[in-house]
């Protein structure tokens, strides 16, 4: 991230709100999105995640609040006439054209586009779809009719690319492929993008930047480090990493360090915000941040769940009441008791 | 071994042969015979006379013409009007689409006559629309063409057929996956690029059953332009009505019949092949 050179802003949302005459879907969002950046919109589904992105691309008109674009107002502006294009989750191709015609959509519509044939075979090539330029939708596998939307919006060349949870309907190797392939895309057409998804780990391997969102605000934006280590609320917390939240409430506390009280002991750990004494906190422990049969300061654990993870276990332990999750290399019996170190510099205090 | 489940075929077959290939093949065969006037008798036989009449008098092929134009006219204005009409009843809310259905079909409720002398009342010489514009003083003098001329069939045929017409294009608006509209205007089309390359290939199924239900319908009535059309009322129809009425005269009766129904059948299918063009080409069947 650190050759980037620094972002002149594209895209920002103000005060970008969205009801169907309920309670708020989009409630009062702010961001704004650097040229060149791959952005994850990361959330629970009916977060409102889907609906920016509609509101972006100008299938939604916003209820309040405004989008501009190089700082010029475009929420009078229909779908047709901004710089950005969607890949749908559905993908969308139409059915009743085949590959090529699908790409070429966007460059017949438009006068003096040149080489109609050069560009959409350019753009196949680049998601290897270069043989496919006969075949219709219904012919290809999930993967490739990706590909091929991907390859539809990227050719009518948009400042603004909008991912709708693109690759949530292909089996995991297959995900797994395409997230680097589109990072590598992104890299090579320099443009920004716009990712939407509720899987987390997809968002960390994909973003320069994650918005978490809950109930239809923004409630973290920040690079995928910064979400994981520095949890800015129990939701976030517990959204992202499959952490797990002790309460408990603060002894004493510096800007960005603070002493908590749990039921599992006392601990010092890194903290945001600036706490002050006796307030209430929840201590966030990632899987990282406990460590099985230490001794020293090691609580009793008694062993609940124990799941087979590949390289190693994953165990889900009981300790005064509190649910913890933590890696192990052998597996534990279930019933057993383990000691268990909490390891507060890798530990995260938050706001309740 | 015969197939047992062919035996299911039986009453179609059954249908076909009764109600179609049996009759057609009765007016196959009349069609040749001749009529003794005096004594008022069909009288079996092989003759063109009939044959002779019906394409050698220039009136029947122009009847038959009229006939598909009345069709090719009608269906075009409804559909022309029935896409505006089935896209915003796609937008109402799901509570109030079965009271638009209702609304849309009331009409085929009341029967052709009393649609009939509902347009007299409405467009003769003292009718609604003359009295109103009278009243507003747009116009000196009632307009005289708006009853009793084509324009009055083509109008009326018009607000009779665009019931079937707009429940056709409904349903197949109501299976368009309105993303794939979405994405042609994502992709830079405005909405009517985006009708006409979207929304009208993929509801092409839908147009051509209301195309050819809306052509057979008004292609083959009579009473519309007999009692709207005054001077211009001639419908081939109303002259197989006569032959086989009044004139007694089946042979003609059934040459005309035949003629009529051919051109209509080959003019449906070249109005439905050019429809289903409009889909482009069908997609093979996925490996």
């Amino acid at each position: 991230m650190t050759h980037r050179e620094p972002a002149h802003v594209l895209l920002s949302a103000r005060g970008l709100t969205k009801s169907y005459g309920g309670p708020p879907v989009v409630d009062r969002v702010d961001f704004d999105l650097g040229e060149r950046a791959f952005t994850t919109l990361l959330g629970p589904s009916g977060c409102g995640k889907t609906t920016i992105l509609r509101l972006i691309g100008g299938f939604e008109r916003p209820s309040a609040g405004r989008i501009l674009l190089d700082g010029r107002p475009i929420d009078a502006d229909p779908p047709e006439r901004r710089p950005v294009n969607t890949v749908f989750q559905s993908y969308a191709l139409f059915p009743h054209m085949n590959v090529f015609d699908n790409v070429a959509f966007s460059l017949t519509l438009r006068s003096g586009t040149g080489d109609i044939a050069a560009k959409v075979a350019r753009a196949l090539d680049a998601v290897h779809m270069g043989e496919f330029t006969n075949r219709f939708p219904n012919e290809l596998s999930g993967g490739q009719q990706q590909r091929v939307a991907v390859a539809r919006a990227m050719v009518a060349e948009p400042r603004l690319l909008l991912l709708d949870e693109p690759l949530s309907a292909l089996d995991r190797k297959m995900r797994a492929h395409l997230q680097v392939e589109l990072k590598d895309l992104q890299r090579r057409l320099g443009i920004a993008f716009v990712y939407v998804t509720h899987d987390q780990e997809e968002a960390f391997a994909l973003s320069d930047i994650i918005m978490v969102m809950n109930a239809g605000r923004i409630v973290q934006a920040g690079a995928p480090q910064e979400i994981y280590r520095r949890p800015a609320s129990t939701f976030v917390a517990d959204f992202i990493g499959g952490a797990s939240l002790v309460s408990g409430h603060i002894l004493s506390a510096t800007a960005d360090r603070a002493i908590i009280r749990t039921a599992l002991g006392t601990f010092e750990a890194p903290a945001r915000p600036a706490f002050t004494q006796g307030e209430p906190a929840v201590l966030v422990l990632r899987p990282e941040s406990l460590a099985p049969g230490r001794v020293g300061e090691a609580v009793p654990a008694t062993v609940r769940h124990v799941t087979y993870a590949g390289q190693d276990f994953t165990v889900e332990a009981e300790a005064h009441g509190v649910v913890l999750r933590f890696a192990a290399q052998e597996a534990p019996e279930p019933g057993a008791t383990v000691p268990l170190a909490v390891l507060g510099h890798k530990a995260f205090v938050t706001a309740a | 071994m015969p197939d047992s489940r062919q035996i299911l075929a039986l009453p179609v077959v059954l249908l076909l042969l009764v109600g179609a290939i049996l009759p057609l093949t009765i007016l196959v065969v009349i069609s040749f015979w001749s009529v003794d006037f005096d004594a008022f008798e069909l009288v079996p036989g092989f003759g063109l006379a009939s044959w002779r009449e019906i394409l050698g008098n220039p009136t029947y092929p122009y009847l038959i013409g009229k006939a598909v134009l009345t069709g090719g006219v009608t269906t075009s204005l409804t559909a022309l009007a029935g896409y505006p009409l089935a896209l915003s009843l796609l937008r109402l809310p799901k509570r109030w689409k079965s009271v638009a259905l209702v609304v849309l079909l009331t009409p085929l409720y009341t029967g052709e006559i009393v649609r009939i002398y509902a347009w007299r009342l409405v467009l003769g010489t003292d009718g609604l629309v003359n009295s109103l514009l009278m009243g507003l003083h747009l116009v000196d003098a009632p307009l005289k063409f708006l009853l009793f001329s084509p324009f009055t069939t083509a109008l009326a045929l018009f607000y009779d057929e665009l019931p079937f017409m707009t429940l056709a294009l409904w349903i197949a608006l109501e299976r368009l996956d309105m993303r794939l509209v979405e994405a042609a205007r994502d992709l830079g089309a405005r909405p009517l690029p985006a009708f006409i390359r979207v929304t009208l290939p993929l509801t092409s199924t839908g147009l051509c059953a209301g195309a050819l239900a809306v052509f057979a319908l008004s292609a083959g009535d009579m009473q519309t332009p007999n009692f709207l059309g005054g001077p211009s009322g001639a419908t081939a129809l109303a002259s197989i009505d006569n032959f086989f009425g009044t004139a007694f005269d089946w042979p003609t009766a059934s040459a005309l019949a035949l003629t009529l129904l051919l051109t209509l059948i080959v003019a449906a299918a070249l109005l439905a092949a050019g429809i289903l063009r409009l889909g482009g080409r069908p997609a093979r069947v996925a490996r």
